[in-house]
């Protein structure tokens, strides 16, 4: 029997358990950088690297067919079928992925390997949601709405109380790596993967376990160049510590890889600014990873009460705003039907062009078309979609069918 | 792949028993419960004609339907 579950709902699911399993991947980053690899370039670079074979390796596992044209990766991602060479088409989007996470990564080693504290800087990482905003604000389609914007406002400020440090001194130089390099790195990294995850290869969407597979290979390719070129001592000193850590390197790729194959996946269900202000509650759940690591590893876990009341009021910021999003979505079914003199390949692209609007359908039967529209609130279901539907022309009548409950297979 | 949207009419006070019927036949993709006039939208993905006559039937065999609409899909736009 299939699985069916509310659609919106797996959408945060699936980066709730992307954001866990961040968390315990930066306990062991937290780990490897403590006790094996201090250089944080060499630990970049030797990551990536023995990511390749890892990320590979799994993905191989993954393509393992259990039958009906499926195999065992498809229970993470249905899309998924085997590992593929990236298509014509993907090629520039996997590019810019690449770069992205290259800048990206290069930009928080660097913040890490210059401050002494980078916990102090560190946490405004997560303003990269509100830039995520600006950028689906400038794609018409994407605009946020006041209620989206005021929840990645709280889930990002929440963020940044609950991971900051009190003790490191915040720097100037620091925080413009991190608000000039980062950032947009990441802002990078995260449209195109949703590009990537929206595209259609075949008959089906695109899988989150080829993209990761692909984006990390990328990456790779670029890091090594760019350490190359900056230190080669650095560049040999990775090649050496792949080989010596390699149990390490893999164990701490190997998770993260499942963390972002879910986070891809969730790309594909929704904005990327929402998707990444979920996945923000991964700072909920390093805390109780931070504490067993201090307890267990004699890390030190500042534990002030002004710092914990902060935190604490961090972590009710983030769990508002998480819940805003997941609670405040209004979907229908709008049902159209066509006056005769205007075709309905030209009324479809009209229709597809209104903001909110998610599928659309050309229909033989009662009903012309249907289109799926997701807004925030009814009120935007007025503004945005009735206003622009009485605005076309060749529309006879159209009906509208608020969505109260909804499943999809998964 | 044929792709069809079903659209049912549910007898009052039916519809939890419906739901719990539908959710179990293949075939189905999504089940979404609407106000307006009609009760249930179902998409259904299926291979053949045959099938979607099939998955129909199975649709207005469950107990407490009063009425279904099919429409197949020509062509579709999605994100």
């Amino acid at each position: 029997m299939k699985i069916r579950i509310r659609k919106k709902y797996l959408f945060y699911v699936l980066l709730i358990l992307s954001a866990f399993i961040a968390a315990v991947t930066t306990s062991i980053d937290g780990i490897i950088s403590y006790f094996y690899i201090s250089n944080p370039w060499v630990f970049g670079v030797s990551v990536f690297l023995v990511g390749v074979f890892i990320t590979l390796f799994l993905s191989l596992i993954l393509s393992v067919p259990i039958g009906n044209n499926k195999s065992i990766g498809s229970v993470i991602d249905p899309s998924f079928r085997r590992i593929r060479f990236v298509k014509k088409e993907e090629l520039k989007y996997h590019i810019m992925a690449g770069i992205g996470n290259t800048v990206s990564t290069l930009g928080y080693l660097y913040v890490v390997s210059k401050f002494v504290d980078p916990s102090a800087v560190l946490p405004f990482f997560q303003v990269v949601i509100l830039y995520l905003l600006i950028v689906e604000s400038l794609s018409e389609k994407d605009a946020p709405t006041l209620a989206e914007t005021e929840s990645s406002i709280i889930v990002t400020f929440g963020a940044i109380m609950t991971s900051i440090s009190l003790s490191g001194e915040v720097n100037v130089m620091a925080l413009l790596v991190i608000f000039l390099v980062m950032n947009p790195g990441w802002v990078l990294l995260a449209i195109y993967q949703r590009k990537l995850k929206l595209m259609k290869i075949g008959d089906t969407h695109n899988d989150s376990i080829n993209i990761r597979l692909w984006n990390v290979i990328f990456t790779t390719i670029f890091m090594a160049v760019f350490v190359f070129i900056y230190n080669k001592d650095y560049f040999f000193e990775a090649i050496n510590a792949s080989f010596k850590f390699y149990p390490w390197l893999s164990l701490t790729m190997g998770v993260t890889f499942f963390s972002y194959v879910l986070y891809i996946r969730a790309l594909g269900l929704g904005k990327a600014s929402i998707a990444q202000a979920v996945k923000a509650s991964t700072i909920i759940f390093a805390i109780p990873l931070s504490l067993l690591l201090s307890h267990y590893m004699n890390f030190s876990f500042s534990a002030s009460p002004t710092l914990l009341v902060i935190k604490l009021m961090g972590i009710i910021l983030v769990v508002l705003g998480v819940a805003t999003f997941a609670l405040t979505e209004v979907r229908a079914y709008v049902f159209i039907n066509a006056q005769g003199d205007k075709s309905i390949k030209e009324l479809m692209d009209e229709i597809w062009g209104i903001r909110g609007v998610v599928a659309v359908s050309a229909l033989a039967g009662k009903h012309d078309l249907i289109a799926k529209v997701r807004i925030r609130t009814l009120g935007k279901g007025y503004e945005r979609i009735i206003r622009r539907l009485e605005g076309i022309e060749g529309i006879e009548k159209f009906m509208w069918q608020s969505i109260l409950k909804e499943w999809e297979e998964i | 792949m044929i792709k069809a949207y079903i659209m049912i009419l549910v007898y009052i006070g039916k519809l939890g028993e419906v739901l719990d019927k539908l959710r179990k036949i293949e075939n189905i993709k999504s089940i979404a419960v609407t106000a307006g006039d009609y009760d249930i939208i179902t998409k259904v993905s299926v291979e053949t004609l045959e099938e979607l006559m099939e998955v129909t039937d199975k649709i207005q065999l469950v107990g407490g339907i009063k009425r279904t609409t099919t429409s197949v899909i020509e062509k579709e736009i999605e994100l």
